[in-house]
């Protein structure tokens, strides 16, 4: 149980990431992210990432444009907003903070990795 | 076979089987319910919508076919994910624009809802129980209590009605009981019951008071349907023994009596066949009608009641046209006089002749005067409801002659003036003088046979200025043109005394005692 509640939490951390990820590498359609998060076996629900990607947008992130579709109505194709860009950056950065830490973590050095991440804070 | 429905989701019209929509309602339901307190319900909703209504589209033109069934609905679920899915991975989101759903409504967190499933009137009792984990009945009970101070229970318990909302969907159901939603519960049973269209106190109010009247009006119809079967019946028998009665007694002269007397004696057993045709038909409907309400009976057989009716109208024309033909004999008047010369006396008494209130049967008995009753009858005094009107009257006028008479003016009616004429003719009126004693009879009396044809009399007393009169009591109801009343001074004596002036009748204040008895 709680070994599921980790999994699960470490998972939502990164999904946005993810999500942001994928969209910054251009225009997409919400089922095309979703494609892409199956096939990077992160998402198990679509409908978990329609309020993810409305909160995203609300908070300024993402922006999105509608595009004819030959079948069915209208889609909606997400774009990253300079802000989104922004904060990618960011999250870029972090990402490369936690993959540092697991690895520290896991080779088990302890005064070193202290001093390296502090190197690359400054 | 199966039933499909179209429904419009996304902007696109879908074709359905009907489990496959009951089974997405309850899901979208739930979605919607989910994202409730989401400020961009509307939104998200609208893209999972949106992106249901596609891949239905793919599956449809994938699989070559028409109609999506239940299992592409759960398919579609399973990859959209349930409620509980989106629960999860919102479990820890403390994003701080949405601080709502860090208390999802759901996680045996209970709400209050109306339960009208198990309700009495809306739900309400059950719902708080439900609520306050109390056995609905003694919030019934104390809700009854609480009626009897005051009435504040009924106005409490309307407002509640009005504020809380009713348990609509199952998920409702299941945050009212405190029960974790899930989509599993609902895959179970599949007669979970289609999602009502929402719909206002009003009209809920008018459903419950339609469905009490269903229950207790029924009790009180059929209460009531019984009484008209029993009062029913009792009527008919009577109609039947009065029938009987009537025909019975057909020897002695019933048609010669007031009511039937307007009724020529030729139409009189046809008419009388009418009559009761008309009045029996409707109560013996009644009562069937009564008897199939009050006891579940089969109803009854149309060719029967086709039959009733056609006699029942049959009935109607027959009295109908017999109505109008004795309504025809009362179309002409005609009025004759005849004038009695009288024997002046200083002091007159005027009464109504009580030797001659006799029935017919009396005055054959007695043998009274057989040479005048021969073929004749003597009509009762006018005083029942059954009786015939009356048919003399008397007026008091000053002679301006010097002498007594007496004016009998007769009328009747008919169907020409001649027969109306004859009419009058045959009224017999009975008029004696002895001595200074006038006596009139009630009534007419009208040769054997004759029927009523408003027949009248009219009479008109000349009486010489200064002469005295004394009027019986019992003369008092025939007398027009005075009243009687004004001059009735003391209740001991069977007269009263009037005076003939040049100024009309006048009345005599102080009667004298030793003319009381005459």
């Amino acid at each position: 149980m709680i070994a599921e509640n980790t999994q699960t939490q470490m998972r939502k951390g990164i999904l946005e990431y993810c999500v942001l990820l994928i969209i910054s590498r251009g225009e997409i359609y919400a089922s095309d992210i979703i494609a892409e998060l199956k096939l990077a076996k992160l998402l198990v629900v679509e409908g978990t990432l329609y309020p993810l990607l409305t909160r995203l947008k609300n908070n300024g992130l993402l922006s999105y444009n509608w595009v004819e579709s030959t079948s069915g109505p209208p889609r909606k194709y997400y774009v990253l907003t300079e802000e989104g860009k922004a904060i990618l950056g960011q999250l870029d950065h972090t990402w490369q903070e936690l993959a540092y830490a697991i690895n520290t973590s896991k080779k088990g050095t302890t005064m070193e990795s202290e001093t390296q991440i502090n190197l690359t804070k400054s | 076979m199966k039933k499909t429905l179209n429904i419009n989701i996304g902007n696109s019209i879908i074709h359905l089987e009907e489990d496959a929509y009951e089974t997405l309602t309850v899901y979208l339901n739930e979605v919607k319910h989910h994202f409730a307190k989401n400020a961009d319900d509307f939104e998200i909703v609208t893209d999972i919508e949106n992106r249901i209504a596609e891949m239905f589209g793919e599956m449809l033109s994938q699989q070559q076919k028409q109609v999506i069934d239940i299992q592409d609905v759960q398919t579609v679920i399973a990859q959209m994910g349930s409620v509980k899915d989106f629960e999860n991975s919102e479990e820890q989101d403390e994003i701080p624009g949405n601080p709502q759903q860090a208390m999802p409504p759901h996680d045996g967190i209970k709400k209050l809802f109306r339960d009208t499933d198990q309700a009495m009137i809306a739900g309400v009792c059950v719902g708080l129980g439900h609520y306050l984990n109390i056995e609905a009945r003694w919030v019934r009970l104390a809700a009854l209590l609480s009626i009897f101070m005051g009435g504040s229970g009924i106005l409490i318990y309307l407002i509640m009605w009005i504020v809380i909302p009713k348990a609509e969907t199952k998920s409702d159901k299941m945050a009212m009981r405190g029960e974790e939603a899930n989509l599993r519960g609902f895959m179970n049973s599949h007669q979970n019951p289609l999602v009502k269209q929402s719909r206002g106190f009003l009209a809920e109010f008018f459903e419950f008071l339609g469905n009490f009247i269903n229950g207790t009006g029924k009790a009180v119809l059929k209460l009531l349907a019984t009484a008209i079967v029993i009062f029913g019946s009792f009527l008919l028998l009577m109609l039947i023994i009065s029938l009987a009665g009537v025909f019975g007694v057909w020897d002695a002269d019933v048609y010669s009596y007031f009511p039937f007397s307007i009724i020529n004696e030729a139409y009189f057993s046809k008419m009388i066949l009418a009559a009761f045709v008309v009045f029996m038909i409707p109560i013996l409907a009644l009562v069937l009608f009564s008897i199939r309400v009050a006891f579940n009976g089969k109803p009854v057989h149309k060719t029967v009641s086709f039959g009733l009716l056609i006699i029942w109208l049959a009935g109607i024309a027959v009295s109908v046209f017999y109505i109008a033909k004795v309504t025809a004999e009362f179309k002409e008047s005609a009025e004759f006089a005849q004038v009695k010369e009288l024997v002046p006396h200083q002091t007159m008494v005027l009464s109504v002749d009580k030797t001659r209130f006799f029935t017919k049967e009396d005055s054959l008995n007695y043998k009274i005067d057989p040479i005048n009753y021969k073929g004749r009858r003597i009509l009762k005094d006018g005083r029942g409801p059954l009786d015939q009107p009356r048919n003399m009257n008397l007026r008091l006028e000053k002679s301006e002659n010097g002498k007594m008479t007496l004016s009998e003016n007769y009328s009747a009616m008919g169907k020409t003036f001649e027969m109306a004429l004859k009419n009058a003719q045959n009224i017999h009126y009975d008029f004696q003088q002895r001595d200074s004693v006038l006596n009139f009879s009630s009534g007419l009396e009208l040769l054997k046979k004759s029927n009523y044809r408003a027949q009248e009399v009219q009479l008109i007393l000349y009486v010489p200025v200064g002469t005295r009169l004394k009027i019986n009591h019992n003369l008092r109801d025939y007398l027009t043109g005075y009243s009687y009343w004004d001059c009735d001074s003391n209740d001991n004596q069977d007269f009263s005394e009037w005076m003939m002036t040049e100024n009309g009748l006048e009345c005599l204040s102080e009667p004298k005692d030793d003319h009381s008895d005459k």
